[in-house]
């Protein structure tokens, strides 16, 4: 629009000035001399003068509208250069912090994969102290259980010495009556300590199924086996059993850790004489086992606390406080729930479901 | 030797093949009584004041072993008396035998002729 302005500028003006050039100059020309020759010199010297002029006019017209135009042309170029180096500057900033980006996401990605590695390891850790504490449990454990052989290997070192005794007097024949209780000793003495053995088998086996046969009430009584040396002869079981067996899916070993520890809890918390009740019921869809001691109790305070891991109050050596932390894991792990109910003084209710 | 000049033993233990196997194997130079109890114990002892040593198990329900040989001991004094068990000396039996409650305290499995050594002393 302003190119197209200047240019009507331009030729307009030209158009007057020629106009009146024309009309003015030779009404002046016309009033000084009538001489045709001197007329037609001044008429040539006058065109002259008027394409210099313009000529002029036209130059410095021209000139500075096209200096305005490569002004702005320079300019233009200028940015345009400006431009090209911003973006370029733009580009190596954008590659640098792109760089520093995937910097940062590799770091990330360390972290990750050594927050993973954290993670195996305390899982890892975990499975260890599950282990570490059932052998810590297992350390109090196995004196009893192998002072609890000794009875089933007195009968049959009893049987020993009296067949020992019938076979060099030659008097088998004589005593068969006494014979067959030598004999029936022998074989008690055997079963009782295949059965303690197995009954630490049981404890102590490493298998991380939780799709085993467990069959509770055999898991309970080789629990009770367990700890038996622990059980003084004041404390009565009272086993109050649903009339068939319970058998869920689960891990056999776990699941004796877990009767242990309650069982032993139980234990450690009657301190003259009492009964522990176990009694056993079948569900739907799940079975319930509650086991109730007549011992000292938790106090409220306590009570919330007891499945903390390292929480005890039990003296040093008596307890890892471990205990019922696993003991509560442990039972997650099946889907289970563990609650306890005591009164201090009174006793302790714990209450385990399981789901068939 | 004859049934007379047997020195008179009483067993008590709760488990009955223990008492059976003790009254086999003791009865060729002892002569045995045994009890399932405590209280059995202090029957037998009641009825025969000439038995002169008195051994126990001490796991028992009810009335422990020391418990039955205390209150045997307090009857009769004179009486010798031992406890047979399989587990360690617990500090109670440590007691007992500091107090001479009991002679000796012998172990499960038993060894007959140890036994039968301390028994004639």
């Amino acid at each position: 629009m302003k190119s197209l302005k200047f240019e009507y500028k331009l030729s307009l003006l030209y158009l007057l000035l020629g106009g009146l050039w024309i009309v003015f100059s030779d009404k002046v020309v016309n009033s000084i001399s009538n001489d045709i020759d001197f007329l037609t010199e001044i008429q040539m010297y006058k065109g002259w003068f008027y394409v210099i002029v313009t000529t002029i006019l036209f130059f410095l017209f021209t000139r500075n509208h096209l200096t305005k135009l490569r002004d702005t042309e320079s300019e233009l170029e200028h940015h345009k250069n400006h431009l090209e180096q911003m973006i370029h500057e733009k580009t190596i900033d954008l590659a640098s912090k792109n760089e520093e980006l995937f910097r940062k996401n590799e770091i990330i990605n360390q972290k990750n994969s050594e927050l993973q590695n954290t993670l195996i390891r305390l899982q890892d850790t975990q499975g260890h102290l599950l282990q570490s504490e059932k052998m810590a449990s297992l350390g109090v454990l196995t004196a009893g259980v192998a002072h609890e052989l000794n009875n089933p290997l007195n009968y049959i070192m009893g049987a020993y010495v009296g067949l020992h005794r019938h076979y060099e007097d030659k008097t088998f024949s004589e005593h068969d009556e006494q014979v067959g209780i030598l004999i029936d000793a022998l074989k008690v003495g055997v079963e009782r300590s295949v059965s303690i053995v197995d009954g630490l088998n049981q404890f102590t086996r490493n298998s991380n199924s939780y799709n085993e046969d467990c069959k509770l009430h055999d898991i309970i009584n080789n629990s009770i086996n367990i700890l038996q040396n622990q059980l003084s002869d004041n404390i009565i079981i009272d086993k109050q059993y649903a009339d068939y067996d319970l058998i869920i899916k689960g891990n056999v070993g776990n699941l004796h850790q877990v009767f242990v520890n309650i069982l032993n809890n139980s234990i450690q918390a009657i301190s003259n004489s009492g009964t522990i009740t176990i009694k056993t019921s079948p569900y739907d869809d799940h079975v319930c086992i509650e086991i109730t001691d007549t011992g000292e109790g938790i106090e409220a305070e306590h009570l919330a606390k007891v499945a903390d891991p390292f929480f005890t109050t039990k003296e040093p050596g008596k307890g890892t406080g471990l205990g019922l932390a696993i003991t509560y894991n442990i039972i997650k792990k099946h889907n289970g729930t563990l609650e306890f109910q005591s009164e201090y003084g009174k006793g302790t209710s714990t209450k385990i479901t399981l789901p068939i | 030797m004859s049934m007379l000049n047997k020195k008179k033993i009483l067993y008590i233990d709760d488990e009955k093949i223990n008492v059976q196997l003790f009254q086999i194997n003791f009865s060729r130079n002892f002569e045995v009584f045994i009890g399932c109890s405590g209280k059995d114990g202090l029957l037998l002892l009641d009825n025969n004041l000439d038995i002169e040593v008195v051994v126990s198990d001490m796991k028992m329900p009810e009335m422990n072993g020391l418990e039955f040989i205390e209150l045997a001991k307090e009857k009769y004094p004179d009486k010798r008396y031992y406890m047979l068990t399989g587990f360690d000396i617990t500090d109670e039996i440590q007691d007992a035998l500091n107090n001479k409650l009991i002679l000796n305290c012998l172990k499960k499995p038993f060894n007959l002729k140890e036994i039968e050594k301390i028994l004639n002393e």
